[in-house]
């Protein structure tokens, strides 16, 4: 479990406020996912999760402060992110892989403990074939495969991913839905992502951010109830869609909503609500 | 092969190439038929010329790899980000204003400009864009500003100091057994901060971010390593000049020869080439064709450096605009 308490970030350089006093409890051993629109705060929430920027307020891991215990925090926390990639670096994906496990491994040198957790973790990702090519040679998707791995490389019981999904085609995204979800049943998953279809198929539990400050926490049956949430803070009318017991969000153009509540003939429907925004997306 | 073998041949291969040189020029040296008294000299210089040519190399060699790495930058090194002119600045300034200056001012004046103009660099490529290519631009004109001035003293510097002209490219004609302490003291500071730094500096090669989640402190592992690059760098200049592309050229030979960007192979494997291909141009500096005598080491690396340098650079902007 993960809880934040009067969570505040301010970016020094430029003065903005990126997150302001956030109260939030993540369930352990789920699938959460934090939604909001761009500079909304997502990110700054994983960071400030994985202790990698500076925040006022308490951020708490199994009821402890994470600032107390930061050594054992980076044994059992990662947080991924987009890898920088300098080519002409010569940074192999064995060589992340192995880098990843500092906080776990013993010794100056890479150990053979190393390379076989970092091989374990590859073969599971399906990307042994690539653990000699250099980050430049690597196509988008595959580089994210490779942060996926990088994050789970000292084998941690929680997992934050910002915008894990992004880059990935139809069958990747599908994997990593299956993926994330069986991996949740023992590693706590914290993901941002900007697709709602993803985030509703992956996810239990939803955080919606909005400028800073968290505008709903709850499970994935009562964000589909309070979908107008969404609405609001994106401006984008959404519905859901159920599949038998598969129920995902999808946004809708306002044209689309017009046209589906017409033929329909039903004035407004529980899920896609709030019909002062019918023309708040027509640009 | 597994890490332990590769760990065991970058280490020996280090030893050997700072061993075998030594050992070509003892014994070659002993095979010449010279007179008693003049054969000790000659073999005493010829020794101590050929170890500063390799710890030299070893120095700018390491002290490219932790530029690179620290400033997450493939394209630079001691000379490009102006280290090298800005210290012999320094030492063309305080050969110029005190009478017989001590090794000792020389090595700290070296230190103060070779810093100072690092940090400029660093200042004005931050407040352009803070890009790679931003690094090597603000780095070519702090050198320019430095050379052109280092060039406008050299003319006053050299009635005092003959060999001044000669440090200007990097030469090892003056080698004496002074510049010893000076140059172990950089070979000391190369090897703790490859002790203590290079495992800080593989996670800051993912990022700032990556660096702090694995327990790095990129801020403060990025100064300490330019300081000891640095610092190194300026002692090597105020002894022999600057050298160029070394400290550019040899972090990249290590990193295609292992396959790995890990620093901690890498280091060491850029040391053995740097102090083998400096050896290797100070001998070749002394033996040029059609008697004009000896040419500046330094001179005849930037000769092979720079077009890998333009190779490096061509292939940057190939990649990015892929």
């Amino acid at each position: 479990m993960i809880s934040a308490r009067k969570l505040t970030v301010v970016y020094k350089r430029s003065g903005v406020v990126a997150l302001r006093g956030v109260d939030l409890t993540i369930p352990g051993n789920t699938v959460t996912c934090i939604l909001g629109p761009n500079a909304s705060g997502k990110t700054t929430l994983l960071k400030a999760i994985a202790q990698v920027v500076d925040y006022s307020g308490v951020v708490e891991i199994s009821g402890r402060d994470a600032k107390s215990v930061l050594r054992e925090l980076r044994r059992i926390l990662s947080y991924a992110s987009v890898l920088e990639e300098r080519e002409l670096l010569g940074v192999t994906v064995l060589d992340v892989l192995v880098y990843s496990r500092y906080p776990v491994s013993k010794g100056f040198f890479t150990s053979r403990e190393d390379v076989e957790k970092a091989r374990e973790v590859a073969v599971k990702l399906g990307i042994e074939g690539l653990l000699g090519r250099r980050l430049g040679e690597l196509s988008a998707g595959e580089l994210q495969r490779v942060v996926l791995a990088a994050a789970l490389a000292r084998e941690p019981k929680a997992l934050l991913l910002d915008e894990p999904d992004s880059h990935l085609d139809v069958l990747a995204k599908t994997w990593l839905s299956e993926f994330l979800r069986e991996i949740s049943s023992s590693v706590t998953v914290v993901l941002s992502t900007h697709d709602p279809l993803f985030a509703s198929a992956t996810c239990e539990y939803f955080v919606v951010l909005s400028r800073g400050g968290v505008v709903f926490a709850g499970s994935k049956s009562e964000l589909l109830e309070n979908a107008h949430i969404l609405e609001e803070v994106y401006g984008v009318p959404f519905t859901s869609v159920s599949l038998g017991d598969y129920r995902v969000l999808i946004p809708l153009s306002s044209q689309t909503r017009r046209v589906e509540l017409a033929s329909r003939g039903e004035p407004s429907r529980r899920e896609t609500s709030c019909s002062s925004s019918s023309t708040r997306g027509d640009h | 092969m597994s890490s332990k073998h590769v760990v065991l041949g970058v280490f020996l291969l280090l030893l050997a190439s700072l061993t075998t040189p030594l050992l070509y020029t003892y014994t070659s040296t002993l095979l010449e038929d010279m007179p008693r008294g003049v054969a000790e000299k000659v073999l005493a210089y010829r020794l101590y010329r050929s170890l500063y040519a390799l710890l030299a190399g070893l120095v700018l060699a390491a002290s490219g790899c932790m530029l690179q790495a620290s400033l997450r930058n493939p394209l630079v090194d001691h000379y490009i980000l102006g280290v090298g002119s800005g210290a012999l600045f320094a030492v063309y300034t305080a050969l110029l204003l005190v009478d017989r200056v001590s090794l000792w001012a020389l090595s700290l004046a070296a230190i103060i400009g070779g810093l100072s103009a690092l940090a400029l660099t660093v200042v004005i490529a931050e407040s352009v864009s803070g890009s790679d290519v931003a690094y090597v631009l603000s780095g070519i004109g702090v050198t320019s500003l430095f050379s052109g001035l280092s060039v406008l003293l050299l003319h006053y510097v050299v009635r005092k100091y003959a060999y001044a002209s000669l440090m200007l490219t990097g030469t090892f004609v003056h080698s004496r057994p002074e510049s010893l302490e000076y140059t172990l003291v950089a070979v000391v500071l190369v090897f703790l901060g490859y002790a203590f730094l290079s495992r800080k500096l593989n996670a800051l090669m993912l990022g700032d971010d990556y660096a702090a989640q694995l327990g790095v402190n990129p801020g403060l592992t990025r100064l300490l390593a330019s300081l000891v690059a640095g610092v190194s760098a300026s002692i090597v200049v105020s002894q022999f000049g600057t050298i160029g592309f070394l400290g550019l050229v040899t972090p990249h030979v290590a990193r295609l020869a292992l396959r790995t960007s890990d620093n901690r192979l890498v280091i060491p494997l850029a040391m053995a080439s740097g102090s083998l291909l400096l050896y290797v141009t100070d001998a070749v500096s002394k033996t040029m064709p059609g008697g004009v005598g000896e040419i500046p080491a330094g001179a005849l690396i930037s000769a092979v450096g720079a077009p890998f340098f333009l190779v490096l650079l061509a292939r940057r902007f190939r990649g990015a605009l892929r």
